[in-house]
């Protein structure tokens, strides 16, 4: 035995072959990308007798005739050196089928391990396999595993380990396509032969041969094999002239009538074929008037399920937070280093907690969509949708993506590697950021409760999704109609049998993609909540116009409470301990005291309540002054500054300059929005739920504009990890462009269309507070 | 399942206006003409169409037996069990494949 192998996992699409990959390697995962197109590579590490083994998870695959990226990966993959052993993982409950993948594998002549996966399954419906003759048939070892158990994967184990011993004299044997084709792939793999070409060290010319009769691109794209091409075509002309035979497909005809013969002798069927459980669940899943309710009910669960899962572990998430910049805040003398103290914690703590917090309701979401997908009920959903997506220019495999959408763009984005057409790919990814995100969640949460009466609340939410789905549909038309003209690929997808999904394939699943959103709040979001620290906080004004601690001093001086009316407070028990004695040394009362009142409506006799009264407006007048202070700084800062450049921009929208510099720190993230409000109106730590930085907001703001910047958030781009995988999965700066310019134009406009209209029909105009 | 027939002997959803969409050729109909429950054979993939390499890589070749599962509730596609596995395939392609009824297979199934 070698000490090191490589050795590939090839399989049909929901052939189980991710499962035992799952099993065999576990957590010692790398996922990638193949350079170029966007097929995730797969790789993972184990030790196998002291040997270490390199595992390729190829991506599932009908057949190796490139008539798709995946095809031409595994293609590319294994017609490469260095494979030392192809694992191919075979669905014994539909044998003929699976074995066609197994034909063309054995003609690469590399060594083979075949997998009869689901062995369980094939029992319960009859199957008896003949596994003698089969192994001598494909000249290859052949195991059952059952891939969800982990008894199932000991004995692909330990039949690997013998397999490894004996690689040397394998005997993959040659299956013949009958006298003229046989005779048409020799004389084609002769001139291969003659050629005496590096590749054909690794793999025999005999498999060029026929790919290239085949027409393979992938064959016809190596240089090498040019010289041959007029061997082929006159061999393509002769079958054609003489004997009828469209080489193309006829070689597929031929694999299945060996493989019929093969079945035949080897497998039998014992029981009658009764309709499976899985195509009774069907009947009513797909059906033509039930099918779209119950996707409609199953959305809606995913969603409930979501939300109230999350819910409580976002509260202890954002505790966590809390404690965790109060903990600094003690550990750090303020004395020491002040700037990077508060950059540290409210601009670091704050702005990567703010996004952490949502992580629950993303892992929820994705667990609960890879439940969808594991069980085999996302390939329905894309069925049942695929009639009104096309109507918008969509298809049914765009639905998913879509969906996911509601949680994060950026795996959404991912997720539309499933569309085999480039074109309908591309539209559906320059529309998914208009799918609502859970980012924009906090903005939404901030705004809607403050403007919006409660019964209102729910529908003006519900309505800010449905516009972003209504103009994501509308702009999917319109480019499918001008930029993205004509017939798309061919439509062909599986509807794999339902399948119960195993823990750990939703924990990977869920894991991989939540991952994404966590890699951003470690990159994009911290750089963010620096920059924007920075520029909220520099240049500091030194000199002010007015002399604000004297105006605060007179204030306090003129307006503080006399001895006499703490004494009626004291007298009515209103006060007393703490807040006493602070009361009478600051002649004033903490403004949370008096909240405090005021929120449990504390019975007050007339005298009382004049001496709150008074206590409120010294409060009042010092925090005015104390604001007045703070614009005045911020307006100083570099934020200040951008944020009156682009006011003449945003003017027209109804926005004055701090929703300005929020709305372009959100365009780097939108959670950062709500943050920057909060620091822009001087409150502290704000987060969605701060009560006085919605007071402030209704004090400043109409309906109308409120409205507006959820619209402008809506609909410009959600975040620049977005437009980062969008460069990096359509291959294009330009379309990258187009996109980011298109969505901030697009928003703009929408915006301006909306503002304009509302102030003359005077619709939400008038200031609630 | 109700064994409609028309005057060809073949599959043709009858009742309404009969349909041919093969030119030529009257004794049979396309995959996208029959209706739900039919099991039907290949007889040949029209040389127009597009992505027969694909099909045949799943099975949809001539002289394969199919079973016309389900039609999506919106229109659009047409989900057929090819070689034990359901596969969802466009009308449009699905037009440009040409079926033959076996009748004796529907009948006999139909009963249990």
């Amino acid at each position: 035995m070698k000490n090191s192998y490589r050795i590939a996992l090839a399989g049909n699409p929901n052939c189980g072959k991710t499962t035992i990959f799952n099993a065999l390697t576990g957590a010692r995962q790398h996922v990638g990308n193949y350079p170029g197109v966007t097929v995730e590579s797969k790789s993972g590490k184990f030790v196998l007798n002291g040997a270490e083994i390199e595992l390729i998870d190829l991506p599932g695959v009908y057949s190796l005739s490139s008539s798709s990226p995946e095809e031409e990966v595994v293609f590319d993959e294994l017609t490469k050196p260095g494979i030392d052993l192809i694992i191919n993982v075979v669905d014994s409950t539909i044998p003929q089928r699976s074995l066609y993948l197994t034909t063309q594998l054995a003609e690469l002549h590399i060594p083979m391990l075949l997998a009869f996966n689901m062995a369980d399954d094939a029992e319960k419906k009859g199957l008896k396999y003949d596994f003698a003759k089969l192994e001598k048939y494909f000249g290859s070892p052949i195991v059952q595993t059952v891939g969800c158990k982990s008894s199932g994967v000991q004995n692909l184990l330990k039949r690997l380990a013998s397999t490894l011993e004996e690689l040397d004299d394998h005997g993959v044997p040659m299956l013949t396509y009958g006298a003229d084709i046989d005779d048409a792939i020799k004389a084609v793999s002769d001139k291969i032969d003659e050629l005496n070409l590096d590749i054909c060290k690794f793999i025999p010319s005999r498999f060029y041969a026929i790919k290239l009769l085949e027409h393979d691109s992938s064959a016809m794209k190596i240089k090498a094999l040019e010289p041959v091409q007029e061997e082929v075509t006159c061999q393509i002309k002769h079958l054609l002239d003489k004997h009828a035979i469209k080489a193309e497909t006829f070689m597929a005809d031929c694999r299945y009538a060996m493989l019929a013969g093969a079945c035949r002798d080897t497998i039998s069927r014992t029981g009658e074929k009764r309709r499976e459980i899985s195509d009774k669940i069907d009947m009513v899943m797909t059906n033509k008037f039930l099918g779209f309710p119950l996707f409609l009910l199953i959305m809606y669960v995913t969603f409930w399920f979501t939300f109230t899962c999350a819910d409580p572990l976002m509260g202890y998430i954002e505790e966590f937070f809390g404690w965790l910049g109060e903990l600094v805040k003690g550990v750090w003398a303020e004395e020491k280093l002040p700037y990077l103290r508060s950059m540290v914690t409210d601009g670091i703590i704050g702005g990567v907690g703010g996004v952490i917090v949502f992580l629950p309701n993303i892992l929820f979401l994705f667990f609960a969509i890879a439940i969808l997908e594991e069980s085999g009920y996302m390939s329905r959903a894309a069925f049942v949708m695929d009639g009104i997506m096309r109507k918008f220019g969509l298809q049914g495999k765009s639905f998913v993506p879509l969906v996911l959408g509601f949680g994060c763009t950026v795996p959404a984005i991912m997720a539309t590697r499933t569309i085999e057409s480039q074109r309908d790919r591309t539209v559906t990814i320059m529309v998914l950021p208009l799918m609502s995100c859970g980012a924009r969640l906090p903005i939404y949460a901030l705004i809607i409760p403050a403007f919006f009466a409660e019964k209102y609340q729910a529908f003006t939410m519900w309505g800010i999704y449905v516009i972003g789905i209504v103009i994501a549909l509308i702009a999917a038309r319109i480019m499918k109609a001008t930029l993205f003209k004509g017939d798309g690929e061919v439509y062909l997808m599986e509807l794999p049998p339902y399948r119960m999904p195993t823990f750990q394939s939703l924990m990977l699943h869920m894991w991989d993609r939540g991952k994404m959103y966590l890699q951003k709040a470690g990159t994009i979001i911290l750089a963010t909540s620096i920059i924007l620290y920075i520029c909220n906080t520099f240049p500091q004004k030194k000199t002010f116009e007015k002399d604000y601690g004297k105006l605060i001093e007179q204030v306090q001086n003129g307006k503080s409470l006399t001895d006499a009316q703490i004494k009626i407070l004291e007298d009515g028990k209103i006060i007393s301990g703490e807040v006493l004695a602070s009361a009478r040394e600051s002649k004033a009362l903490p403004q949370e005291f008096l909240d405090g009142l005021a929120e449990n409506k504390v019975k007050l006799t007339p005298e009382q309540q004049s001496v709150i009264d008074a206590a409120q407006t010294l409060n009042d007048d010092v925090a005015a002054l104390e604001n007045e202070q703070a614009a005045e700084e911020m307006e100083y800062t570099i934020s200040g500054r951008i944020g009156k450049v682009l006011e003449p921009i945003f003017r027209p929208l109804g926005f004055d300059w701090k929703i300005a510099t929020a709305t372009i720190g959100a365009l780097a993230a939108k959670e950062v929005f709500v943050s920057q409000m909060g620091i822009l109106y001087a409150e502290g730590e704000a987060d969605e739920k701060s009560v006085t930085l919605r007071e402030k907001l209704v004090k400043r703001y109409t309906p109308l504009q409120a409205f507006c910047v959820m619209l402008f958030c809506l609909l410009s781009i959600p975040c620049l990890a977005t437009l980062a995988i969008i460069r990096r999965e359509l291959n294009s700066w330009k379309m990258t462009f187009i996109e980011g310019a298109g969505l901030f134009l697009l928003a703009y406009i929408v915006t301006l269309v909306v503002y304009q209209v509302g102030t003359i029909l005077k619709i939400g105009t008038n200031l609630i507070g | 399942m109700a064994e409609k027939k028309c005057s060809c002997g073949c599959c043709c959803n009858s009742g309404k206006t009969k349909e041919y969409n093969v030119s030529g050729d009257e004794k049979q109909c396309t995959l996208a003409d029959l209706p739900v429950g039919t099991k039907a054979t290949i007889v040949k993939i029209m040389p127009q169409a597009r992505g027969s390499k694909k099909f045949a890589d799943v099975g949809i070749v001539p002289g394969s037996e199919l079973l016309i599962e389900a039609h999506a509730p919106f229109g659009g596609l047409i989900r057929v069990k090819v070689m034990e596995t359901s596969m969802a395939i466009h009308k449009d392609e699905a037009a440009n494949i040409v079926m033959e009824e076996d009748s004796n297979i529907i009948t006999e199934k139909d009963k249990d």
